[in-house]
């Protein structure tokens, strides 16, 4: 087991790499002088040389590319001029929001997604069938920030229940409670989309599963069906559904940018989007790179998590 | 094409989003003609104007402009980026795939190298980059949904592509002395076209979405124009105060999405075959009993009887009758055997007795099958699952596909124990291994521990016996058990069962298409011929002097080993399709002495000798002969 994981951690590192090689030259895009693009009104000659010196943009690409590659391996992301602060220390304060959040709304949508799939498909074509089935198509087809902005009018606005945006309290405990109600609608706003795609897929996977011979057999050895139904066909499922929840949390952190920017949530995505509007271009490449790496890593765990799943996966 | 029409026009949802995104679609078309308020004229007096009111049928936005004008230009707008997205995406995306599929090797390699490398990236930093890099801006925008969907396209072109690149029209193609570009464009795009119009047609709903969300964040189109993202974007700030500048928006946006939706999920329907067939149906726990008439009666002090079984299998307006009527019965210590061709209804016949037929689509329309006096059939699902395991146990063929491929074999047998004993699992455990024992599988301590996968045939065959013995059952029906093996282990499973037999007095009912199988281990044998018994009686007098034309034929085709110089005589024609059986006697056609007599009226099973029974006008044998 721990061969197979330095395996996968191994196999990592070429991905990691042609992600910095593609956040880099799509950054070497910027038309014009980037300087220039940065200073914006203030880009007096002086100024852009300066800037230009120590961004290190004088030299060649492949040798900026390898500078700049060897300072983030040190931990050195640059430094955002809007903020004026190091990029990396900004990005690890609003990861942990984006984390939070995020993980909520994952672990949300695995578990509805899953059990509504589940349910949907053991009782095939009847009425919790068709209200999942329903339900799924409504969700999958809601933006996520219209529907954040719904349920800031109908659950913070008018019933009061939740408050209506940010993490913390302005005044008060900045205490789990606290936290909870200020994270569950934009978890739920943010569950949403992936937890319909989890569940027509879970659906789908336990409609393939209950038709194959081994359930037939659970079945000849009289087993319950409930038992048939979460542990034989599940288990089987969780071999083609576990991917899939890799590829929602991709899903699922995209989404956080919208949430983020709806619910004043103070993550790395509204970090992102601002300093785009400012272009601040390192903060932008730093916290890319960095989001994508984590991004990575999280999928290396969902492949472990599938060899504990499958003995078949030779490991 | 009409008929994928049809079929799309049948499924009401996908015609409802067809018909809704139609209309958008229109309206978005003729909005330049329509007489609507220019939605760029700022009137500040008339701000936040609620909907239905005088001149502004929805309403007015934070600077006084009219809602239903900027919604229908933002409509407008939002198609247009959301197709022109689509387009480019999958232009572009079919491209690289074509060309990565169809030269193969080093450069295919490459680009999906690459192709992977983008598809590691949550697609919204990568979105993000682009804008970054390019400055917000709706082109810009535009561009970054489009780029971080070529991948997707690419990878499932590629699949396509490869597929084609090997088809003997393209190779034919090549030797002809065409070059790549014609042959990529006149052999290989002309079946990928499909593909890309399905894989546009799922995603394009989703590029809408996602330029609509870049405008939400104010980095997709810039004031004063507006797409709907950018209309919900700028009336965030008055959602409190005045809603309906949000609502207007963020309804039209799901609206489209959910007619797309609709309408692909549509596509999808129409176009996969699986479903079509409703063969993605599941089954449910018990096969469904639809019987007409009364049940027959029980006759007294058999273990196992079934009388007049009938089971069905109704696919839309086709009914196949898998079973037509089946009389067997089977007493301890007793073996049975039922042999038949491939579809000839045996192993239906065995999975009907414990309500073990996948249905939908089958269903039993007929007959009872009594144990010990009771009717199984339509009995709750309660008693037959009590039943199942316990008294009655099956042993399947091909034990790969049989036994649970992600638990460990001591798992399941435990399982099997524990379903209807409530002992702990450490006895349970031990009972196991003592299982595994009784059908001889040496190092039961450590091989309870391994899975399916890694068993070699005949030790999984055996672990699946072991699972039937679990709980002492008075009843095994092995359905084919030694078909998937080899003969040495065939012989080894056979003589383990007879053994088990002896020893418990277990009652068998074993299926099978072999006559060696049949005559080593059965008393008596049953053969089955489109869904009916057509001869039964003791193993020796049936293999003797077959009565049947069928069975003999049905002998003639076994090769013996050591006799030499005997032609094999293979059956002419196949066996009726049991959705169109013939009057009369099912295996007139392929009879060699069928007379018109044969093809009327229903040919019963008679008592032929003193232990036979034939369904047959013309006997191979005179009846006294073969009691004799």
């Amino acid at each position: 087991m721990t061969g197979y994981i330095l395996k996968r951690l191994a196999s990592a590192i070429p991905v990691l790499f042609g992600i910095s090689i593609i956040v880099f030259v799509i950054m070497a895009l910027i038309p014009g002088d980037p300087a220039t693009a940065i200073l914006g009104s203030y880009a007096t000659p002086e100024n852009v040389e300066k800037l230009n010196r120590d961004l290190g943009l004088d030299k060649p690409m492949v040798q900026r590319y390898f500078i700049w590659l060897g300072n983030m391996l040190q931990g050195d992301f640059g430094r955002s001029f809007s903020l004026n602060r190091a990029v990396l220390d900004e990005v690890l304060d609003r990861f942990g929001a984006t984390l939070i959040l995020a993980g909520t709304a994952f672990v949300l949508c695995s578990l509805l997604g899953i059990a509504a799939g589940v349910v949907s498909a053991a009782r095939q074509y009847g009425l919790a069938d068709k209200a999942i089935t329903f339900a799924v198509l409504l969700g999958i087809s809601i933006p996520s920030f219209f529907l954040g902005m719904m349920m800031i009018l109908i659950f913070a606005v008018k019933l009061r229940w939740f408050p209506v945006s940010g993490m913390w309290p302005i005044y008060g405990a900045r205490d789990l409670s606290a936290l909870i109600s200020h994270l569950t609608l934009p978890a739920l706003a943010l569950a949403v989309v992936a937890t319909g795609v989890i569940a027509r897929l879970s659906r789908s996977a336990m409609l393939e599963v209950l038709r194959q011979d081994f359930i037939r057999t659970a079945r000849a050895k009289g087993v319950h069906e409930r038992s048939v139904i979460w542990r034989h066909a599940l288990r089987a499922a969780m071999v083609s559904i576990i991917p899939v929840l890799g590829v929602q949390a991709g899903f699922v952190l995209s989404g956080a940018v919208y949430i983020e920017m709806v619910f004043q949530w103070p993550g790395v995505g509204r970090m992102l989007v601002d300093a785009i509007l400012k272009r601040d271009i390192l903060l932008v490449q730093g916290g890319v790179v960095f989001v994508a790496a984590c991004y990575v890593m999280f999928n290396i765990a969902v492949d472990v998590a599938q060899s504990l799943l499958d003995p078949r996966i030779k490991t | 094409m009409m008929a994928f029409l049809k079929l799309l026009a049948r499924n009401r949802l996908a015609l409802g989003g067809l018909i809704v995104m139609g209309l958008v679609v229109v309206l978005a078309l003729i909005t330049p003609l329509l007489p609507l308020a220019d939605p760029d004229v700022t009137n500040t007096a008339q701000r936040f104007k609620r909907p239905f009111s005088d001149g502004a049928l929805l309403g007015t936005d934070h600077l006084g402009r009219d809602l239903l004008s900027r919604l229908l230009w933002g409509t407008r707008l939002s198609l247009a980026v959301g197709f022109a997205a689509a387009i480019i995406a999958a232009t572009l995306g079919a491209a690289i795939g074509i060309i990565a599929g169809f030269y193969g090797g080093r450069t295919d390699n490459i680009i999906m190298r690459g192709v992977d490398m983008l598809m590691a990236f949550p697609y919204i930093l990568l979105a993000l980059a682009i804008v970054a890099a390019l400055g917000p801006g709706l082109m810009n925008a535009l561009i970054a949904v489009a780029a971080v969907n070529i991948p997707f396209f690419a990878r499932n072109i590629r699949g396509i592509t490869v597929g084609i690149a090997h088809k003997e029209f393209v190779d034919a193609a090549r030797l002809s002395g065409m070059t790549d570009t014609r042959i990529i464009l006149t052999e290989v795009l002309p079946n990928v076209i499909p593909v890309i119009v399905i894989a546009m047609s799922t995603t394009i709903g989703w590029m809408i979405l996602e330029t609509a969300g870049l405008s939400f964040l104010g980095l997709g189109s810039q004031p004063p124009q507006a797409d709907l993202g950018s209309m919900l974007g700028e009336a965030r700030s008055a959602l409190i105060t005045n809603p309906h500048t949000s609502v207007v928006p963020g309804a039209m946006i799901l609206i489209i999405v959910m007619a797309i939706n609709l309408l692909g999920d549509g596509v999808r329907d129409a176009l996969d075959p699986r479903l079509k067939s409703g063969a993605l149906s599941r089954p449910m726990p018990t096969t469904m009993v639809k019987r007409t008439g009364l049940p027959p009666e029980a006759k007294a002090d058999t273990l196992l009887a079934l009388r007049g079984l009938k089971t069905q299998f109704q696919v839309k307006d086709r009914i196949y009758k898998a079973v037509g009527g089946v009389d067997l019965q089977v007493n301890p210590g007793e073996c049975l055997g039922v042999i038949g061709e491939s579809g000839s209804g045996k192993s239906v016949t065995a999975l009907s007795i414990m309500g073990l037929v996948a249905s939908p689509p089958g269903v039993i329309t007929g007959g009872a099958v009594h144990y010990k006096g009771e009717d199984l059939i339509g009995a709750p699902y309660e008693k037959l699952r009590s039943l199942r395991g316990d008294r009655i146990a099956y042993i399947f063929q091909d034990p790969l596909a049989t036994l649970h491929p992600l638990y460990t074999v001591g798992e399941q047998l435990i399982e099997a124990v524990r379903a209807h004993h409530s002992i702990d699992r450490s006895k349970a455990r031990a009972h196991a291994i003592d299982l595994l024992k009784s059908v001889r599988i040496p190092n039961a301590e450590v091989r309870i521990d391994s899975y399916p996968h890694e068993m070699s045939g005949g030790m999984r065959q055996r672990v699946g016996i072991a699972m039937a013995l679990a709980n002492e059952p008075e009843v095994i029906i092995a359905d084919e058990p030694t078909t998937a093996l080899d003969v040495t282990v065939q012989a080894q499973i056979l003589s383990l069962l007879d053994d088990l037999r002896r020893q418990r007095g277990l009652a068998i009912i074993f299926i099978t298409h072999d006559f060696g199988v049949v005559a080593q281990l059965c008393d008596r044998v049953a053969v089955m011929y489109a869904g009916r018994i057509v001869e039964e009686g003791p193993t020796q007098t049936v293999l003797n002097a077959p009565a049947h034309p069928y069975t003999s034929r049905l002998m003639a085709c076994v090769p013996e080993l050591g006799q030499g110089r005997r032609e094999l005589a293979a059956i002419p024609g196949l066996p009726p399709v049991v959705d169109k059986l013939p009057e009369g006697c099912a295996f007139a056609d392929r009879c060699h002495k069928a007379t018109d007599a044969c093809r009327q009226g229903n040919i019963e099973l008679v008592r032929h000798g003193a232990e036979n029974m034939v369904r047959c006008i013309a006997p191979e044998t005179p009846a006294q002969e073969a009691s004799q």
